[in-house]
């Protein structure tokens, strides 16, 4: 199964972080410390692969794409494919730059909210559940309809919400 | 809502990332947890927009590191929320920030179930994402019944029953049960009739798992695997938006294959026949091309496909074919197909036959080891150990080694061991072996453990041929600048043993080896100076005729050591200085060690259980079966996973209970008319001199010499301790071995006579002088404290806040009564150290009978120019100090300092602030440099953890300050939490060299008397000393007690924990001293 799935910075800084286990805060940045430091050293044009045994267990491992200022990371056992794992980073990136129009950090920074929408759509409970952007992308299209058909809330005034709420 | 913008969490981002710094960032985020907190303290104000935000920049700010202890229920109230985007962003969040067990998640399980089994899709969905993401026990004993319901309902879309699959997959992982076994298989054959891709991949997600835990209940979905496979591999009826680059859903065709893995054969024929033509298929119609992604889409499937046809174990004619690939794959330039052609490669290991074909790679494979990226090496070097054997051992154990020359720190360890296997494995003649272990030593002596060591003296002893040239190798490695430890204790063993061997070469006079021998004694630990002393013993017995010269420096050293703080050290000296007076009987008693019994080689058994145990960890039983028995060339016969049982044994002789021992000693001693052993003589861990009758009957396995040594103190795993026992024992005073013993010298009647003898001197002397130490010590004590109660002069400064000052600053006050004060002034280069003690009069008469005097710890050396006998009114003397450290060591320097004042004698006994910070250099580091250094110390003993309570509360700008003053350069911004602290320094010894420091601090804003430090160096001893030395300072300081120079408190930390590497406490004059201060 999938683990966990990261968006971490070349700074180092956690940008959108997922975890199918449940981990507590100050474990999940000392994961984020560990995998930004075995990926920062790492030169270009090296394999994709690096062992996590030590800090997700035996027979675990990182794969992970190198995008300008961001390393996108899953982590996943040895129930997983290796290639295929790559292959699904790279449904991802492909599916955040048809979201984005040439996605970059800033919009996965102020997006972060969206990032997990679009995150849920293609992987649950650690299995990837849909393979292709475009229907990752009409999935999240028909949520975000949902939402504008319902969220009148939002728009009527604070000051109106905050009289019908007394 | 989670898809259109928030514009006050867009602000709260984007001045979160206007912050400057750390600092900054933590204030905006306290003051918006501040704002939140109180937001929903009057919830009643709150419209669902305004909740739904605060609870995703809660999620935001979890996600930065800061810990949210609050909202948890606001985030599960959304959940119930009528609204889809208030529903949604409670799912989401929620399924972030609670674990499975959390107790909020009870209170929603109503609503979530509704979410399930009402009408609205989109709910459905949103409630089976997030049970699928949490799992949780009681999740599966309420929700799994409806949520099989939705899977196999043919009313539900695909997008709701391939998220109730991986929901159900979940569920049964937490709790099996609920899938029934029975009904389930021929429920699960129909779902993977089913023609949605998407709704297929994920039933077959489920399929792998529950096929895993059972393969025999699914026999009847084989057929449907492979024909799920052929319609993929033929593009049969695919839509194009499950193609990927071209390729039918790569996803569902490595998973199918994976489902495949777990049957143990196919029998059905036309299944086999089916699934054979499609395994070929891919595995010859895989091209390499150029597009990256449809590269690793295609390779995903072959990589599968081999793993397939290597589980069926296909014809020899696909097997072949496969290694043919994967002798391809590994000569590739992409770097993930050679990554993964590598494993494959080992794994294919399993395979009989192909161990000769996969050797024709070895060239290539030993290129992937000089690779550039350390995923490959690592393959590699898997490989390399997994394909080993006789006939390319040493080709392979060359290459490691040279290899190991250039090899980061994080695989020296991996590399070492590995090495030390292969080469006692495969071993085409034992003058290899031992050339090996001697370069391992050398190159890498810290990765080499004890037993490997050990083994060397085994086969050396054991073997005649080898004694000449081992003695040899030994010989020239000593001659090497600045030789490992473990070296100087093997050579040591070696020349003491069979230097004699070498007599008429150049260089090798006994007395040429004992005095390059003993140049290294004022560096090494006290383990090795027993074997050193031992060495002395041997080399002396060994020069016949005798050399006057010789003897008299050997005796000398003997001389010296009788004094030596450590017991053990001390019994030696004692023994061999009598025994050397022995004249020929001396040959008799100090014989060659006899041959060891053939046993089982602790490593290999080291070797083999953790591979047993690695097979026992891993989740998927079939693989990692497979993937430990490759690793697992060692198997010829299984142990149990704790190996600890077989070597306990020999260890039994030296665990016998003080008491016991003692009785026995005295029974025996008295049997043959010996002096009775007193009991103060050694304290009851040291084993006695122990009469080999006793030795037999508990361990007739044992080697048959009596065991008079046990080093141990220094030495607490149990194994090592045995086996130095083992080897250490015998060398030490060689009585005869038992009748039992086949080379028992011969020795005639007269055996116990001359086992008597030595045991009589030596417990003669022993009583002697351990009556005489124990006089000198309690005399010592009983002077001091009775000089102190009638001593009127009183220190007028507490003396323990002066050394506590002065060992955070280089000068000032360190003693002062009313006639005399004793400044200090250092200076600190690298690991030298330059005190200066100013020793000034403050009386108008001379102070008489100044006496100083050092008392240095093991690791440092001291030396102080006299000082002069008197002080002449109203004047200051300087008496300058060297130090030199040699390890790293919390024991303190004692200055024993003493005057005459009229009829007055003063003596204190001072700790000197030649501290172990002292050594530190502070070093600021760039996350660049630090973050690799920190990663490749990975775990104990290198680098160590511990939670510190008790700690005195201060802010940490103050702790910072301390560290500063500790020389341990505080650098900000390596640690993105600004609770914690990084601190870096460049330690300084002699043995170390430069040896870098890193320390990290993790404070609990609320709770400041607590915190978590981690420590991490080259140096096992020196990260476990600056732990403790650290610990000591973060404590608490020393309290202003009025003090007398003796009651004074001890230590400033309550705790002092033993080290583990560096000799206990009490070896150490200093130390005792400090101790008693």
């Amino acid at each position: 199964m999938i683990r966990a799935v990261m968006v971490i910075s070349t700074q180092g800084k956690p940008r959108l972080l997922k975890f199918y286990e449940f981990q507590p805060p100050e474990k999940q940045q000392e994961i984020v410390r560990y995998v930004y430091g075995a990926l920062s050293g790492r030169p270009e044009n090296v394999s994709n692969f690096v062992d996590a045994d030590s800090i997700f267990g035996q027979g675990t491992r990182l794969v992970y794409k190198h995008m300008a200022t961001l390393y996108i990371v899953f982590a996943f056992d040895s129930s997983e494919n290796e290639l295929a794992m790559l292959d699904l980073i790279q449904v991802f990136v492909q599916t955040l730059d048809k979201c984005f129009k040439n996605v970059c950090e800033l919009d996965i920074i102020f997006n972060f909210n969206k990032l997990h929408t679009i995150l849920d759509e293609m992987i649950l409970g650690g299995q990837v559940i849909e393979t292709n952007s475009d229907q990752i992308l009409k999935h999240v299209d028909d949520i975000a309809r949902i939402e504008k058909s319902s969220s009148t809330t939002s728009l009527v005034p604070k000051s109106i919400s905050a009289r019908f709420g007394r | 809502m989670a898809l259109s913008g928030m514009r006050g969490l867009s602000v709260f981002i984007s001045d979160i990332r206007n912050c400057q710094n750390k600092e900054q960032e933590r204030l905006r985020v306290d003051k918006e947890l501040g704002n939140i907190r109180t937001r929903f303290k009057n919830e009643k104000g709150l419209s669902h927009y305004e909740k739904k935000k605060y609870v995703w920049k809660m999620l935001y700010i979890y996600m930065l590191g800061y810990d949210v202890d609050f909202g948890h229920s606001e985030a599960v109230s959304l959940i119930s929320a009528p609204k889809y985007p208030e529903k949604q962003v409670g799912y989401i969040v929620t399924s972030c920030l609670l674990n499975e067990n959390h107790d909020f998640l009870r209170m929603v399980i109503n609503t979530v179930r509704n979410d399930i089994i009402g009408r609205n899709e989109t709910f459905q969905c949103l409630a089976l994402t997030m049970v699928g993401n949490i799992g949780g026990k009681e999740f599966s004993e309420s929700l799994a019944p409806d949520v099989q319901r939705l899977l196999i309902s043919s009313s539900c879309r695909p997008v709701v029953r391939k998220k109730a699959a991986l929901c159900l997959l979940r569920l049964y992982r937490k709790n099996p049960d609920v899938v029934n076994v029975d009904g389930w298989a021929d429920r699960m054959a129909q779902l993977l009739d089913e023609r949605d891709l998407g709704v297929l991949t994920a039933v077959m997600s489920l399929f792998v798992s529950l096929v895993s835990n059972n393969a025999e209940v699914y026999w009847n979905c084989l057929p449907k695997c492979v024909r799920i496979l052929e319609r993929l591999a033929r593009n049969q009826d695919v839509p194009p938006e499950y193609t990927y680059y071209g390729i039918p859903s790569p996803w569902l065709q490595v998973k199918t294959m994976r489902a495949l893995q777990y049957f143990p054969t196919i029998e059905d024929p036309s299944a086999r026949r089916a699934l054979f033509e499609v395994l070929q298929r891919i595995l010859m119609g895989t091209d390499v091309v150029k597009n990256v992604n449809k590269n690793n889409a295609s390779h995903a499937v072959l990589f599968e496909a081999l793993a397939l046809v290597m589980h069926l174990d296909a014809e020899k004619e696909m097997m072949t074919q496969c290694v043919a690939l994967l002798g391809k794959f590994i000569a590739v330039r992409e770097p993930n197909i050679r990554y993964l052609g590598l494993e494959n490669m080992t794994r294919m290991l399993l395979v009989t036959d192909v161990q000769d074909i996969i050797k024709r790679h070895q060239a290539q494979i030993i290129t992937s080891l000089k690779d550039p990226d350390i995923s490959i090496r690592r393959r590699a070097l898997d490989l390399l150990y997994g394909m080993c054997d006789v006939t390319n051992a040493k080709d392979i154990v060359e290459e490691l080694l040279q290899y190991l020359n250039t090899a980061e720190f994080a695989m020296r360890e991996e590399l070492s061991l590995k090495a030390a296997i292969l080469a006692e494995k495969f071993a085409p003649d034992l003058s290899w072996y031992v050339d090996v272990i001697l370069q391992l030593i050398d190159k890498a002596g810290d990765f080499v453990s004890d037993d490997i060591w050990y083994r060397v003296v085994q086969f050396v002893t054991n073997n005649d041929d080898l004694q000449p040239y081992a003695a040899l190798k030994a010989r020239e490695y000593l001659d090497k600048p600045a030789p490992h430890e473990t070296m100087v204790k093997i050579s040591a063993y070696l020349l003491g043993e069979y230097g004699h061997l070498l007599a008429q070469r150049p260089g090798c006079s006994p007395k040429e080896l004992f005095l390059l021998l003993n140049e290294k004694i004022p560096t090494v630990a006290t383990n090795t100076i027993a074997i050193l002393l031992s060495s002395y013993a041997k080399i002396l017995m060994h020069t016949q005729p005798p050399d006057p010269e010789l003897q008299e420096q050997i005796l000398i050293i003997f001389r010296k050591y009788e004094s030596y703080i450590d017991v053990e050290i001390q019994q030696r000296a004692v023994e061999y200085f009598e025994l050397s007076k022995k004249g020929p009987a001396l040959a008799d008693i100090l014989a060659e060690m006899p041959k060891f019994p053939e046993r089982q080689s602790a490593l290999l058994r080291k070797a083999e259980d953790a591979e047993v145990d690695t097979a026992e960890q891993s989740a998927i039983k079939l693989r990692s079966q497979q993937q430990s028995s490759t690793a697992l060339v060692v198997s010829s016969d299984p142990h149990p996973p704790n190996g600890a049982v077989p070597l306990t044994p020999q260890l039994s002789l030296v665990r016998v209970p003080s008491q016991t021992v003692e009785e026995v000693d005295h029974e025996i001693a008295t049997e043959n008319g010996l002096a009775v052993i007193p009991e103060s003589k050694v304290e009851p861990e040291q084993v006695q001199p122990e009469p080999e009758p006793v030795a037999a009957p508990i361990q007739p396995e044992h080697v048959p010499v009596p065991v008079n040594t046990e080093p141990v103190p220094a030495k607490p795993p149990p194994s090592a301790g045995d086996l130095l026992v083992d080897l250490l024992g015998p060398l030490m005073i060689e009585g005869p071995p038992a009748p039992t013993g086949p080379e028992a010298p011969p020795s005639g009647p007269h055996v116990p006579p001359v086992q008597a003898t030595p045991v009589a001197a030596v417990s003669e002397r022993n009583l002697n002088q351990g009556l005489d130490l124990g006089q000198e010590l309690a005399g010592a004590l009983a002077i001091t404290t009775l000089e102190d109660q009638a001593n009127s002069i009183q220190p007028v400064v507490n003396l323990a806040e002066k050394f506590h000052l002065l060992c955070l600053k280089d000068s000032g006050v360190l003693y002062e009564d009313p006639y005399i004060q004793i400044g200090v002034k250092a200076e600190w280069r690298a690991h030298h150290g330059r005190l200066v003690l100013f020793l000034g009069n403050k009386n108008t008469a001379p102070l008489a009978s100044v006496q100083a005097l050092i008392l240095p710890p093991a690791h440092l050396q001291i030396e102080l120019s006299s000082v002069p006998d008197a002080i002449p009114p109203r004047a200051q003397v300087q008496c300058p100090l060297e130090v030199i450290n040699l390890r790293a060591s919390r024991d303190v320097a004692v200055l024993d300092f003493s005057y005459k004042f009229g009829t007055a004698v003063v003596n204190a006994k001072l700790r000197l602030p030649a501290v172990l910070n002292k050594f530190l250099q502070p070093i600021a580091l760039t996350p660049e440099e630090f973050f690799p250094q920190w990663k490749a110390l990975a775990g104990p003993p290198l680098k160590l953890q511990e939670v510190v309570r008790g700690v005195k509360p201060m802010p940490l700008h103050e702790m910072a300050n301390l560290f500063m003053s500790l020389h341990l350069a505080v650098t900000p911004g390596l640690d993105a939490n600004p609770n914690n602290l990084v601190a870096c320094a460049t330690f300084y010894s002699e043995t170390t060299r430069a040896m870098l420091c890193l320390v990290r601090i993790e404070t609990d804003p609320s709770d400041r008397t607590q915190l978590r430090m981690t420590l991490a160096s080259g140096d096992p001893s020196l990260t476990f000393e600056l732990k403790e030395f650290i610990k000591e300072h973060l404590i608490s300081i020393p309290m202003a007690v009025p003090s007398s120079p003796v009651a004074r408190p001890v230590g400033p930390a309550p705790v002092q924990p033993q080290s583990p590497q560096t000799p206990s406490r009490y070896n150490d004059p200093g130390a005792m001293l400090a101790g008693l201060l």
